[in-house]
């Protein structure tokens, strides 16, 4: 249940883990959200998700969208495959920037 | 039940009683079932902000729309009506006595007393008490209400909370807004007829008019008000055989709230006139 | 998903026998469902399925028996303890049971109103992600009465998952559909499945569609539960009455021209 933030290269990296459900989503939402109104490039890593759900896939959502009128960059890291089909199911997989690791998103 | 066969007159007799002792008890099960509705309703307004499945102030206030202020123009055009309809009564009786005069006094009293709750109760039963059957009885048809209790939707704190508030908010102004058209009604008739000053009338009725009078109409009115949406409500719920049972519910609740609202009016005018 | 070594029972019905006034409806039946999987219950019309539907939902209070539901017996709990529980249930009835007075938007956004206090912006983006899933994107400011009926059961449906529900219970999801629809419904609860993990219980009278999605099926008649088993040995069973219902044949006799045509015409 917790929800940290760090630098790296022009990003700054959220941190969700463990369980992304109705109680812990607003959390992460405030502190995606938070990064973006600082005019942050941000990237969520997803790698220590066990579970998502629509309420976190939608505090995704509504970070990309604040992004993308801010002009920042938005991405998501280590997507598993659990995730991932809930990504697909509403085919937010092909709308959202995915890869594998932060590195790909630095040196791109 | 008794043994089909063999028809004498005392097993008909037999019959008659027990059809008659099964119309009293559904009669007594569905009084002790609108009790119950009140009650629940009662302590989810009481309790739901605790539960924290509060009555929702907005649900209130547009059913508060619908049965009171969308009912205002009807209402102010039928007590005027009444209060006309006294005037003309009352001048055309007083004349045998040559006590045109008094006409003032009759028309203050019934109209505050009698004639407003009265009449605004019976246009709200026939225009909302057979909306919320209707509404109710669709509602359980349609499974509405089985998809608010799988929802974790009480039907109580949602549906049946916020019509009754509304009704018992609805009602007394709906009565009062009454009081007035229909003595305007009656101030207006006097003075065409006996060229009594509006100004005269007005300073005459509110010498005779205690609070009292205006009382009684409104407390009248809040028992009719839980007549009417307890009846609604209760037919709603006990809807059975789709279309066709919904009409018959809406028909019934309107029968059966007025002839309740008229019962208990002569009684409670026995009561506080003593 | 049938064949997990440890299968974690979500719904165990035990002995569960309920009444209709005098009349027994449900003679003793006894059920348990698993996680993620999708049971199919069958039965023709007075088998009891809808009966046996309700008393799952807790809309109605059985004679005897036990009911759990994610390891709680709902026969026994209080209301708040079922409020609980309803968080993580999803229901979708036969005739979509939306609210007439509400847009679609608003009858898939009520559980969420009700259960959470998410922010308004996240509840438009969940409410819009479960409309997109059913492919209903668009249509949230319409009112239930301008739909379909292939899409009101689809409304429906989004309603019914929006919370992310474990347990998902479909009423009749074919019924009153053209085939394609019927068909694209399908698809659909198992693409949920699959992606949500929820397990379902899916009531139905349409072979069809219960072969195509059940992993087990039970089939019930007149109150009892003739068999829970695969599709495979469902379809399979020799038990007489299951094949009849399966052939969708009352009977199966060949036919006596003259015993026929005496009953036709009714001369001896």
């Amino acid at each position: 249940m917790e929800c940290s933030t760090r630098q790296e290269g022009k990003f700054m990296i959220v941190t969700l883990a463990g369980e992304v459900d109705l109680h812990y989503s607003p959390e992460a939402r405030k502190q995606i959200l938070a990064q973006l109104n600082d005019k942050n490039h941000v990237l969520v890593d997803l790698s220590g998700v066990e579970y998502i759900d629509s309420s976190g896939i939608a505090s995704l959502v509504e970070g990309f969208q604040l992004a993308r009128s801010k002009q920042l960059e938005f991405g998501l890291v280590g997507v598993s495959e659990a995730a991932r089909q809930v990504l697909e199911l509403a085919r937010l997989d092909k709308v959202f920037q995915i890869k594998a690791t932060i590195a790909e998103f630095i040196d791109h | 039940m008794a043994e089909p066969s063999n028809i004498t007159p005392t097993s008909q007799l037999r019959k008659r009683i027990e059809q008659l002792g099964l119309v009293v008890v559904r009669g007594i099960e569905e009084i002790g079932y609108m009790f119950r509705l009140l009650y629940e309703a009662l302590e989810w307004v009481v309790l739901g902000r605790q539960r924290q499945q509060p009555v929702r102030v907005s649900s209130v206030f547009s059913e508060t729309m619908q049965i009171g202020i969308q009912a205002v123009p009807i209402i102010a055009i039928l007590c005027f009506s009444i209060g006309v309809m006294l005037a003309i009564q009352g001048i055309e009786t007083l004349k045998t006595f040559g006590a045109e005069a008094q006409v003032v006094l009759g028309i203050a009293l019934s109209v505050t007393r009698e004639f407003s709750p009265l009449i605004v109760s019976i246009l709200v039963a026939g225009r909302s008490g057979s909306a919320i059957a209707a509404r109710i009885g669709t509602m359980l048809e349609s499974q509405e209400i089985d998809a608010l209790r799988v929802i974790g939707i009480n039907p109580v704190r949602y549906l049946v909370a916020p019509i009754m508030l509304a009704m018992l908010i609805s009602l007394p102004c709906l009565v009062i807004l009454g009081d007035v058209v229909g003595l305007l009604g009656g101030a207006v008739y006097t003075k065409i007829d006996l060229n009594l000053p509006l100004s005269v009338y007005f300073d005459r009725t509110f010498e005779i008019l205690v609070v009292d009078d205006v009382m009684q109409g409104l407390i009248k009115s809040v028992v009719f008000a839980l007549i009417i949406s307890l009846v609604g409500l209760a037919n709603g719920f006990q809807v059975q055989g789709g279309a066709e049972g919904v009409g018959r519910a809406t028909t019934r609740s309107v029968v059966m709230s007025i002839s309740l609202i008229v019962i208990a009016d002569m009684v409670f005018t026995y009561f506080l006139n003593r | 998903m049938t064949d997990n070594a440890e299968k974690i029972p979500v719904v165990e019905v035990e002995n569960l026998v309920t009444h209709y006034g005098d009349r027994m409806i449900l003679k003793g039946v006894s059920l348990k469902i698993y996680q993620g999987e999708i049971i199919v219950i069958m039965g023709g019309s007075g088998s009891g399925k809808s009966t046996l539907l309700r008393h799952l939902l807790g809309l109605h209070k059985p004679t005897s028996g036990c009911i759990r539901l994610l390891g709680k017996d709902i026969t026994k709990l209080n209301n708040q303890e079922m409020y609980e529980i309803r968080r993580h249930m999803g229901v979708a009835f036969q005739g979509g049971a939306l609210f007439g007075s509400m847009t679609v938007g608003e009858n898939v956004m009520l559980p969420l109103r009700e259960h959470t206090d998410l922010d308004e912006q996240t509840m438009q983006i969940m409410t819009r992600l479960k409309l997109e899933v059913v492919n209903l994107a668009g249509f949230e400011n319409l009112m239930p009465s301008e739909l379909s009926g292939g899409m009101i059961k689809r409304a429906a449906l989004a309603r019914a998952v929006v919370m992310d529900p474990k347990l998902l219970f479909f009423d009749e999801p074919s019924a009153g559909l053209d085939p394609v629809a019927a068909v694209e419904l399908d698809e659909l609860i198992l693409k949920l499945r699959s992606a949500l993990k929820m397990s379902m219980v899916v009531v139905t009278h349409e072979l069809d569609s219960a072969f195509k999605i059940a992993d087990r099926i039970t089939v019930l008649d007149q109150g009892d539960i003739l068999m829970t088993d695969t599709v495979e040995n469902v379809r399979n069973s020799d038990n007489q009455r299951i094949q009849s219902l399966l052939n969708r044949m009352p009977r199966d006799d060949a036919v006596d021209t003259d015993e026929y045509l005496r009953r036709l015409t009714g001369y001896n």
